[in-house]
C-alpha cells in the first residue's frame, strides 16, 4: 500500500478524483435528511446525451470526466517535454540547431556579438541571430493568422448572440484583463479595485454625450468618440491620483486600499443621484458615429461594428504594452517587482514607476468602459461590481500573470466556454454556477500550473525561483544575517 | 575641485532606544580605498544604509563631494535619489534580479540611471533604440570587466556566491558611479575568488577611477587591499589610520582584535 502511494501516479489519481468528489458535490443538487448524497447520486437524465453516459448517476459521469483528466495530466507530465520539443525543433531551421541548443530563452543577447571573445562564441551568436529572426518571422506569422482569424471571426460566426457576445463579454475582458496585466502583472501590484477605471470610463462617456443630469462637459452633448481621449486621459489621472499616495503601500496594504477604492467609485455611482442619476442608470447614450468630409459612418445597435472597433484598439494596446514590456520601462518593472531595495540602490523610483503602472494599466480599462458603455446605451451602476475586478483578475492568473499572449488566452478562453455555457442549456449548468467552476479551476491552475496557461518566461523562472529558494534561504541567513 | 567625496559629521542613529551609530565622524578622499571594520554588531551596515538613503539618522550631516559646488546633502534623501548622485553598493546578502539573466541584471543598472521616457518607450524611436544600444555595449564591456561574459545568459539565482559579487560589482558600476560600497564582498567565497575578488576591486579603482567603501571580516583582505581604515564599536569609531597604524593600535587590539590577534592576522 504505502509502495503504491509513493508512485507519483497514483498520488495524482487519488488527488484527481478527491477534487473530482468536491466539485460533484459543490454541483450537485442540494441534499436532504432524505437523500444526502444526492450530489452522487442525482443524474442528469433529461439532457441526456454522449452515448447515455448523462443518464446514467452523477458519479460516474464525475469518475469518467476524473479519470480522463487524469490521462490527459499524466500524459503531459510524461510525455509533454518531449512534444514540447518536437514542436520547437520543427519550428527551428537546421542551420541554427547548435544554437537552438543554448536555449531559446537567450533573446537579450541575440541582437549582439561579443566583441574580442572568442571566435567560437562570435560564430554560434551569430548563427543564434540568424535562428532568432526566422522564430520571430514564425511568431509574426502566426500573429498575422490570428488577426487575420479574428478579423474574418464575425463572418463565421452570424449568430445574433455569438456576435454581441463578442463584444460585450469577450472583447471587453480581454481589453480589461490586458490593462490589469501591466498592474499586476508587470509591475506585481495587486489592484483589487480594476472596475473603478472601468466604470470611471463608462460615466465619462455618459457624461461628454450628455447622459447624465450633470451638464455635459464642453456645454452640449458630444459624439461617443470624444469620449474616447477624454475617458482614457481621466482613468489615467485617476490612476495616478490613487497610486501616488497608496502605492507606497506594499503587498496585502495595497490590495486594501485598492478593493476600497473600487467599492468608493462603485458606491458614488449608486449615490451620487446629482451627477449620475444613482441605481436609475444614465439616460441613453447615442451611438459613435464618424463624419469626416466624404467618410460617413455611424454605429448603430449592430455588435460587428463594435467588435472592429474594440479589435482596432485592442490591437494598439496590445502593441503599445508589449513595447513597454521589452523596454527599459519593463525591465524597470520587473526590478522593482524582484527586489525593491536592489532597484532603489541603481537609481530606480519605485514609487515613480508604480504609479506609471497603475495609469498605463488603466488607459485600456478607460477605453473599454466607453466601448460597453456607447454599445450598451446606458450605464448602471450594478455592473461595476467587486466580483467583476476579481473576476478579472482570475482571466489574468489563469492566462499567465506577466504574459500578454497568456492573458489574452485567458480572456478568450474562459469568456467564450462561459458564454457557450450561457447559451442555452448544457448539463443542467446554471448561470450561478459559474463561480464554483472557476474557484475549480483556479485551484487545479495553482496546483498544477501556478505561472498560467501561457506563463511569462520571467513569472515562471520567478516561481522555480522562489521554490529553489525556500530551502536554502534559512540557512543563509543564518549564515549571513541581513541588516537591510 | 573636491578632494573629499563622503563627509560625515556626527552621525547619530537610533532605533527607539537602540543606538546603531553614535556620534561617528568620517570622510574619505576622492580615489581612495578605505575600510570600516569593526567585530559583528557594530554599526557598519547602518553607516552604510545611512550613506545610501536607506536608513535617515535622527542627528549629524552627510555630504557627498563635500567641498563641491554640487555637492549633495544625504541625509533626508530616498535611496534611488542618492544611487543617482553617483553612490553605488553591493548588499550583504547578494541582493540581485534573481530571475533575470546576468546581462539584464547588469542592463538595468545601466539605463536605469537616465531618465524614464514612457513615451519614448511605447513607440520605441531613434532615440530609445539608440539608448537601448549604449546600454548593451556597456553592459558587454563591464561583463567583460568583471568576468562574467561566459555567463551572460545565466540566470542570475543559479550563479555562484563569487559570481553573485562580480554581478552586483557590475550593476553598481554601470550606473557611473564615483563611488561604490562594498558591504562584505568576501562573505561566502573561498580563498581562490577571494584574490580574484581583491584584484578585481583594485582594478575598479584603477581603471574605472571609482573610489571604494569597503565592509569586511577578511582581514587579510582588507589589510592588503584599504589605504586607510575607521574602526567602529558600539556605534562609534575608536581609531582611524593606516593598515599598519592599525595593527599596532593598542585600542584596536584590546577593544576589536582583543585576545585575538593571533587570529585576526592568521586570517
Amino acid at each position: 500500500m504505502n509502495d503504491l502511494l509513493k508512485r507519483a501516479y497514483v498520488r495524482r489519481l487519488l488527488i484527481t478524483l478527491g477534487i473530482v468528489a468536491v466539485i460533484a458535490l459543490m454541483t450537485g443538487p442540494p441534499g436532504s435528511n432524505q437523500a444526502p448524497t444526492s450530489g452522487f447520486t442525482g443524474s442528469y437524465a433529461e439532457h441526456a446525451s454522449f452515448f447515455g453516459l448523462f443518464r446514467t448517476q452523477r458519479w460516474v459521469v464525475f469518475l469518467f470526466l476524473g479519470l480522463i483528466v487524469w490521462g490527459i495530466a499524466s500524459f503531459i507530465i510524461v510525455y509533454g517535454k518531449t512534444v514540447r520539443h518536437s514542436i520547437t525543433r520543427f519550428f527551428t531551421v537546421p542551420s541554427a540547431a547548435t544554437a537552438s541548443s543554448r536555449g531559446v530563452d537567450d533573446l537579450a543577447l541575440g541582437k549582439m556579438s561579443f566583441a574580442g571573445s572568442s571566435r567560437n562564441a562570435l560564430v554560434s551568436s551569430i548563427a543564434h541571430t540568424r535562428s532568432l529572426s526566422r522564430q520571430r518571422s514564425v511568431r509574426y506569422g502566426m500573429l498575422g493568422a490570428l488577426l487575420v482569424f479574428a478579423i474574418f471571426l464575425p463572418r463565421l460566426e452570424s449568430s445574433a448572440f455569438w456576435q454581441a457576445a463578442m463584444v460585450e463579454q469577450i472583447a471587453v475582458y480581454v481589453l480589461l484583463a490586458i490593462g490589469l496585466n501591466v498592474v499586476v502583472g508587470y509591475a506585481g501590484l495587486l489592484d483589487l479595485g480594476y472596475v473603478a477605471f472601468y466604470a470611471i470610463g463608462a460615466y465619462t462617456t455618459a457624461w461628454v454625450t450628455g447622459a447624465l443630469p450633470l451638464p455635459p462637459l464642453f456645454g452640449h452633448a458630444l459624439n461617443p468618440f470624444f469620449a474616447i481621449p477624454i475617458a482614457i486621459f481621466l482613468v489615467m489621472v485617476a490612476g495616478i491620483l490613487l497610486g501616488a499616495p497608496t502605492l507606497r503601500l506594499r503587498g496585502d496594504y495595497l490590495a486594501i486600499v485598492t478593493l476600497g477604492f473600487g467599492e468608493i467609485v462603485t458606491i458614488f455611482a449608486n449615490n451620487l443621484y446629482g451627477i449620475t442619476n444613482g441605481s436609475l442608470g444614465s439616460q441613453p447614450i447615442p451611438h459613435p458615429s464618424i463624419h469626416l468630409g466624404p467618410i460617413k459612418y455611424v454605429w448603430t445597435l449592430k455588435p460587428v461594428p463594435y467588435y472592429y472597433l474594440a479589435l482596432g484598439f485592442i490591437v494598439l494596446f496590445l502593441i503599445i504594452f508589449s513595447l513597454l514590456e521589452h523596454s527599459r520601462v519593463g525591465r524597470a518593472w520587473t526590478a522593482i517587482r524582484e527586489d525593491e531595495v536592489a532597484a532603489e540602490s541603481v537609481g530606480i523610483n519605485p514609487l515613480k514607476y508604480k504609479v506609471m503602472a497603475f495609469a498605463i494599466g488603466a488607459a485600456s480599462a478607460g477605453f473599454a468602459g466607453v466601448l460597453t458603455a456607447s454599445q450598451s446605451n446606458r450605464v448602471y451602476p450594478s455592473s461595476f461590481t467587486l466580483t467583476f475586478s476579481i473576476n478579472i483578475l482570475v482571466l489574468v492568473i489563469l492566462g499567465g500573470m506577466g504574459s500578454i499572449a497568456g492573458v489574452v488566452l485567458g480572456a478568450v478562453l474562459i469568456q467564450t466556454v462561459t458564454e457557450f455555457l450561457n447559451n442555452g442549456q448544457h448539463w443542467g449548468y446554471q448561470a450561478s454556477d459559474l463561480y464554483i467552476y472557476l474557484g475549480a479551476l483556479l485551484i487545479v491552475m495553482m496546483i498544477f500550473r501556478p505561472a498560467g496557461l501561457i506563463p511569462s518566461k520571467r513569472r515562471k523562472r520567478e516561481i522555480q525561483v522562489s521554490e529553489a529558494d525556500h530551502e536554502s534561504s534559512h540557512m543563509d541567513e543564518a549564515l549571513l544575517g541581513d541588516d537591510v | 575641485m573636491s578632494d573629499i567625496l563622503f563627509d560625515v559629521e556626527h552621525v547619530t542613529l537610533r532605533f527607539g532606544g537602540v543606538v546603531s551609530l553614535n556620534d561617528v565622524s568620517l570622510h574619505q578622499n576622492r580615489g581612495e580605498i578605505l575600510a570600516v571594520i569593526g567585530p559583528n554588531g557594530a554599526g557598519k551596515t547602518s553607516l552604510f544604509n545611512s550613506l545610501t538613503g536607506v536608513y535617515q539618522p535622527q542627528e549629524g550631516t552627510i555630504t557627498f563631494m563635500g567641498r563641491d559646488s554640487k555637492s549633495h546633502s544625504i541625509i533626508g534623501r530616498k535611496a534611488h535619489r542618492v544611487a543617482n548622485y553617483g553612490i553605488a553598493r553591493t548588499f550583504q546578502a547578494s541582493r540581485m534580479f534573481s530571475a533575470l539573466t546576468t546581462f539584464e541584471n547588469i542592463k538595468i543598472g545601466a539605463e536605469s540611471h537616465k531618465g524614464i521616457g514612457v513615451v519614448g518607450a511605447m513607440l520605441h524611436g531613434p532615440a530609445t533604440r539608440r539608448d537601448e544600444k549604449r546600454s548593451d555595449q556597456r553592459t558587454v564591456e563591464l561583463l567583460k570587466f568583471v568576468g562574467l561574459t561566459a555567463r551572460a545568459n545565466t540566470i542570475a539565482a543559479s550563479l555562484s556566491y563569487g559570481d553573485r559579487r562580480r554581478l552586483e560589482i557590475a550593476r553598481g558600476l554601470a550606473t557611473d558611479p564615483q563611488v561604490l560600497l562594498l558591504d562584505e564582498p568576501a562573505a561566502g567565497t573561498n580563498p581562490s575568488e577571494k584574490i580574484e575578488l581583491a584584484n578585481l576591486i583594485l582594478r575598479v579603482r584603477d581603471e574605472m577611477g571609482v573610489s571604494i567603501l569597503l565592509i569586511e571580516h577578511d582581514m587579510k583582505l582588507v589589510m592588503s587591499l584599504a589605504e586607510r581604515l575607521y574602526v567602529l564599536n558600539f556605534g562609534g569609531v575608536i581609531a582611524e589610520g593606516s593598515p599598519a597604524e592599525i595593527r599596532a593600535n593598542p585600542v584596536v587590539i584590546e577593544a576589536y582584535l582583543g585576545s585575538t590577534t593571533e587570529e585576526a592576522e592568521s586570517a
